[in-house]
This record gives C-alpha cells, sequence and structure tokens, in this order.
C-alpha cells in the first residue's frame, strides 16, 4: 500500500469517529473539491475559456464546502450568501491587482520543471493566475463565513433570550478572532509550501529587493493578502446576515404563536 | 460603525497611497539592476512566426522593440534600445507594457530586460488591506499587523539557521520554530491568559500527535511513491524539506481550528450559567464537526490551487492524469492529508482544553 492511501485511510477513518455523519460528509466535500479543482485544470488545458471557467467554478465550489462541510442549514445558508458576495468583490480586486503585478506563468526555476514541455501552450497564463488567486483565496472566505455563523449561532442556541445588540458584539469578538487565525492558516500554508522557495533565493544570493519584484514571491504575498481582504469583508457580512436572520424567524415565530390564539 | 474608526482608516489609506506612489517612482533603493523607463507611447509589436509544437499546440512568437530610460545607476540618464521575444501565453516569457518602470542589467553597452517593477503593487494592496483592518477591527489590528511581521522575522532566522545547519537536524529545527511561531502568534493576538495557555497546548498537542502518527504510518509503509525529488526548489535533501514543510502546513489549521473552538467554548462557560462537561463536549463537538471540512478545504485548495499553473500545463501536453498528478500533486496532496489528520484530531484536543475552564470557573478563577 501506497504512504498516500494509508494515509487518506486514516483520515477516513478518524472523520467518522471524531465527525460522526457530518465527518464523513466532510470528507466527500473534500474529495469533491479536489475533484472539482482537476476538472477545472482539465477544463483550461482543453482550451475552454478561463473566465467562462472561474465564473462557473465559484459558487461550484463553496456550495461543495459549505452545505456538504456543515449540518446545520441556517449555518450553511448563511455562510453561502456571505461568502459568495465576498468572493465575487475579492474577484473583481484580484482581475485589477493581478492585471498591474504581470506576474503569470511559471517562476526562476522554470527552465528545469519544463524539460520535455511545451513552453508555448497556447493557452492565457495571465488568466490562468486570476484563477489561481481566486481559488486560492476562497477556501479561507468560506472558512471563516462557517466559522462566524457556526459560532454565532451556538452562543444563541445557549442563551436564546440574546438581543440581536449583544449578538453583534459577541460578533466582534469571535470576528477579531477568527480573522487572526484565519490569517495564520493561510500564512504558515504559505510559508509551507514555499520554504524551499525561500531557501532558494537565500541561497542564490537575491537581494531583498529582487525577492520584492520577482514573480513568485509578488504572486504569493498578494494571495495571502487577497485572503485577509476576503476574510475582513466576510466578519461583518456574516454577522449582519445572522443576526437579521435570528431575529426575523424570530418575528415570524412569535406572529404564528399570536396567530393561535 | 464608530466614527474614529472610518477617520483611522482613512489616515492610513491616505499614507499607503503615498506610501505605493514614493515605491513606484523609487529608484535609488535598487543597487542590483538598474530601474529603466519604456519610453515609448506605443511598444512596437509585430509578429514574428506563428508557431505549433509537438503536442499540436498553436501560439505565437512576437518581438516588441523597447526603448528605455534608465533612472538609476552608473548608467542614470542613458538610452538604449531593446528586443524582447515573447510568446503571448506567458508561460515563461514577459509582455511589457508602455510606459512601464523595469528593471535591467546592462552588460557590453546592451540592456537585458530582468524584471518589471512589482514592488507598488504590493504597497497597494497591503494598504487596502490595513486600511480595511483598521475600519473593521479598529486599534487591535496592529496586533494583528506585529504577529504577521514578527512571524516573518522569525521564518527569516529559521531559514538562516537552515541554511547554516545545511538541513541537518531540520526536523528538530522546524519543531522548536513551531512551538515559537504558535506561542508567539497567539501571545501578540490574544494576550498571555488562560484562554491562549489552553489554545496553545492544544495547538501543540494537535500538530505533534498528528505528526508523529503520520510520520509512523508513512514509515510502516515504507515511503511507498514518496516521490520526494518532484519538490521543486529544493537546494538540500528534498526528504527533510517535506517534513519541514508540513509541520509549516499542519501549524497554521490548527492553531486556527483550535482558536476558533476553545474561543467559542470560553464565550460559552462565560455567558450560559449552570453549563456542563456533558454541554461543553457536545458544543466543542458539534463546533469542531461544523469547522473541519471547510478548514481542510482551505488547505486543499491552497495547494492544488498552487499546483494549477503547471497542472494545466502536463494535462495540455497530452499526458494522463496519473502522470500529471503523479509530479504535480502527490507531495502536496499528502502533506494536505497530514494536515486534515491534525485538523481532525485537533477537535479532541481542544474541547479536552477548554474542559479547564469549567474547572477553574467552579473554582470562581476564571476571570482573575
Amino acid at each position: 500500500m501506497s504512504s498516500l492511501t494509508a494515509l487518506v485511510i486514516l483520515l477516513a477513518v478518524l472523520m467518522a469517529i471524531i465527525g460522526g455523519e457530518t465527518g464523513i460528509r466532510s470528507f466527500f466535500s473534500v474529495l469533491i473539491n479536489g475533484i472539482l479543482l482537476i476538472l477545472v485544470a482539465l477544463l483550461i488545458s482543453w482550451g475552454v475559456n478561463v473566465e467562462l471557467v472561474i465564473l462557473i467554478f465559484i459558487p461550484l465550489k463553496l456550495v461543495t464546502i459549505i452545505f456538504l462541510g456543515t449540518h446545520d442549514y441556517t449555518v450553511a445558508k448563511n455562510s453561502f450568501y456571505s461568502a459568495f458576495i465576498v468572493c465575487l468583490l475579492t474577484s473583481v480586486l484580484v482581475l485589477m491587482m493581478q492585471h498591474f503585478a504581470q506576474a503569470a506563468g511559471l517562476g526562476p526555476e522554470a527552465g528545469e520543471v519544463l524539460v520535455g514541455l511545451s513552453q508555448m501552450p497556447g493557452l492565457n497564463y495571465g488568466m490562468i493566475a486570476v484563477a489561481v488567486a481566486i481559488f486560492s483565496t476562497l477556501g479561507a472566505i468560506a472558512e471563516a463565513a462557517v466559522a462566524m455563523s457556526s459560532g454565532l449561532l451556538e452562543l444563541k442556541k445557549a442563551k436564546p433570550d440574546i438581543s440581536e445588540k449583544q449578538l453583534r458584539a459577541s460578533g466582534d469578538a469571535i470576528g477579531y478572532d477568527v480573522l487572526g487565525t484565519a490569517m495564520n492558516t493561510v500564512l504558515f500554508g504559505m510559508f509551507g509550501s514555499f520554504l524551499s522557495l525561500f531557501l532558494w533565493y537565500y541561497r542564490l544570493g537575491y537581494s531583498i529587493g529582487q525577492v520584492l519584484n520577482e514573480k513568485l514571491f509578488v504572486n504569493e504575498a498578494l494571495i495571502i493578502m487577497y485572503s485577509l481582504i476576503g476574510v475582513l469583508m466576510t466578519v461583518p457580512l456574516s454577522t449582519f446576515l445572522l443576526s437579521k436572520g435570528l431575529t426575523k424567524s424570530e418575528v415570524k415565530h412569535e406572529d404564528k404563536h399570536t396567530d393561535t390564539h | 460603525m464608530k466614527k474614529k474608526r472610518i477617520y483611522a482608516s482613512l489616515i492610513v489609506l491616505l499614507i499607503g497611497l503615498v506610501g505605493t506612489v514614493a515605491v513606484y517612482f523609487a529608484t535609488a533603493i535598487y543597487q542590483t539592476d538598474s530601474v529603466a523607463l519604456i519610453t515609448d507611447k506605443h511598444i512596437k509589436d509585430t509578429l514574428v512566426q506563428k508557431d505549433k509544437d509537438v503536442y499540436g499546440n498553436q501560439d505565437e512568437t512576437r518581438k516588441q522593440v523597447l526603448h528605455l530610460l534608465i533612472l538609476s545607476g552608473k548608467h542614470k540618464g542613458e538610452r538604449y534600445t531593446a528586443t524582447n521575444n515573447y510568446y503571448p501565453s506567458q508561460l515563461v516569457t514577459q509582455k511589457y507594457r508602455a510606459g512601464q518602470r523595469i528593471f535591467v542589467n546592462i552588460k557590453k553597452g546592451q540592456a537585458a530586460l530582468v524584471n518589471p517593477k512589482r514592488d507598488w503593487v504590493l504597497a497597494l494592496v497591503l494598504t487596502i488591506t490595513l486600511a480595511l483592518m483598521v475600519l473593521l477591527v479598529g486599534v487591535k489590528s496592529f496586533k494583528l499587523m506585529a504577529s504577521m511581521a514578527i512571524s516573518w522575522i522569525i521564518f527569516y532566522g529559521v531559514i538562516l539557521l537552515d541554511v547554516k545547519l545545511n538541513g541537518s537536524g531540520i526536523i528538530l529545527l522546524f519543531s522548536a520554530a513551531v512551538v515559537i511561531f504558535s506561542f508567539v502568534s497567539l501571545a501578540i493576538v490574544q494576550g498571555i491568559n488562560k484562554k491562549m495557555l489552553a489554545t496553545w497546548l492544544s495547538t501543540l498537542l494537535g500538530i505533534f500527535v498528528s505528526f508523529g502518527l503520520c510520520y509512523l504510518i508513512m514509515e510502516l509503509t515504507g515511503e511507498t511513491e514518496m516521490r520526494f525529488e518532484t519538490g521543486e526548489y529544493a537546494t538540500q535533501d528534498p526528504r527533510g524539506l517535506f517534513f519541514a514543510q508540513t509541520l509549516l502546513g499542519i501549524l497554521g489549521a490548527v492553531m486556527d481550528e483550535s482558536t476558533d473552538i476553545v474561543t467559542s467554548l470560553y464565550e460559552l462557560v462565560q455567558t450560559k450559567k449552570d453549563v456542563t462537561v456533558k454541554d461543553m463536549i457536545q458544543s466543542g463537538r458539534t463546533l469542531g464537526q461544523e469547522i473541519m471540512g471547510p478548514l481542510i478545504n482551505v488547505l486543499v485548495l491552497i495547494f492544488i490551487s498552487e499546483a494549477l499553473p503547471e497542472t494545466i500545463l502536463y494535462l495540455r501536453d497530452n499526458n494522463t492524469l496519473s502522470t500529471t498528478f503523479g509530479f504535480t500533486l502527490s507531495l502536496g496532496a499528502t502533506q494536505s492529508i497530514i494536515s486534515a489528520i491534525g485538523i481532525v484530531l485537533t477537535v479532541v484536543f481542544a474541547t479536552g482544553c477548554s474542559l479547564w475552564f469549567l474547572h477553574e470557573k467552579e473554582q470562581g478563577k476564571l476571570n482573575e
């Protein structure tokens, strides 16, 4: 058995034990999500318009992450709305900034990677860079939306008579922590995947100025900041949507109550 | 929203924009290469030939003629003409734009194009990020910025140490780094208190238990099909690098999750009067179930997205899915799965560590 297969089996078992039914669904959400991105790669490699692929796959991936991964419908619905709105806003920013950054294609070691591969694939790598940035950011936005919504809902369940104002104050508190740590996930995720690149810069004697203008570094730093901007916009939006939604359902409930009496 | 925050945010925005303009025009800070300005209003851009490669991909070779005015260095004020051949795919080549500032390397009277000047884009996006942060989070955002800056500094220090040790004892080095990273980030964001210590403990348990478990499994399966040599930019033992990267990858996710769960359970202990151990475990598990799926997805998305440009290229050149996966995705996939295992185990650790609050509350010491 290969190591990867063994690890995947361990993950599936753990998710089933600790996560129960939701865990099993989350496992499939991760699996489907991975397959969707590989589908993105296939479609683009067949020459399908990259912009179109991005537009179709943003909602598709959000649905997979949020609806399959969470078991509470209120949490899922709220998270989806806020994440979708934020993703669209972030995409506009990404599109503009990637235009200025001109950081498409492969990095400085491309020569070694490209042995036996085409250097002129006839694809739009500028747009592919935009896709990379958007799909990297999307996960962090969805995660923040779910963390916000589920945190607030737990609070509401524990203390049903909480006022909208109190809920928003708690939303601020939870939001700050969610933001601080979403930042860490993205930052350390990047440190992890780019450790060898940074060592490479260092050993090849790149100056700080060179690193700050180098294609791959600029791309990475930009993706970290896009993710932060996305998470930042998600925090107030999910609090707003959830507190509005909760008070609205309360009003409805009271209406029914008075009707029957 | 508070008025103060809006003003503060506008001030940050203004300073940032001034800074961005300064960076855009900055030339003297760069020593290695000279900064040049493309003086053309319209760059002469001609088709050299249409190409078709062995895979049937159609592309073009185009030529740009650029007129350059050197803005810095020994050759300041001199003018050069340079040609740039590029393919519109821009996989390995670069298309330049009229009026742009770029880096050139001048040797023997010839200006060789190096890179477009990209630093100001970083400054601009940083400005937007900081302004939004101040607007939405307020004064506390300085803590987040400090935490991020310090993380970069520690990371730089770790790289220096690693190069000095030349990769020996890399797992030990990065284990130590992870302990320090998590302590510093949590201490800055939350301050040193009981909540933060519980989060830290849960983070460390999550990282090291899952890493140990996965290491054991990899050894038991004899590291079958682990193609460490496909790791890019490897300047030292790729196997060691893989484990170091894995440790950093788990750290981010597990710290995030521990904070989410511990923070919410802490709020619960404080807001609800008669909370029991059973309530806590129930709430922790529910929260964990909600969070783990999306969090694992964050990591999977980051790693596959990063591999997209190369994956697309492999597929474009008629490689099968399994060949492509082996070359571009398998190492990253293994790394993400190990992080995912850490994320799942942390649900247990974070809930367990939060039970401490309950104990403290019973003794009436929670808010001391």
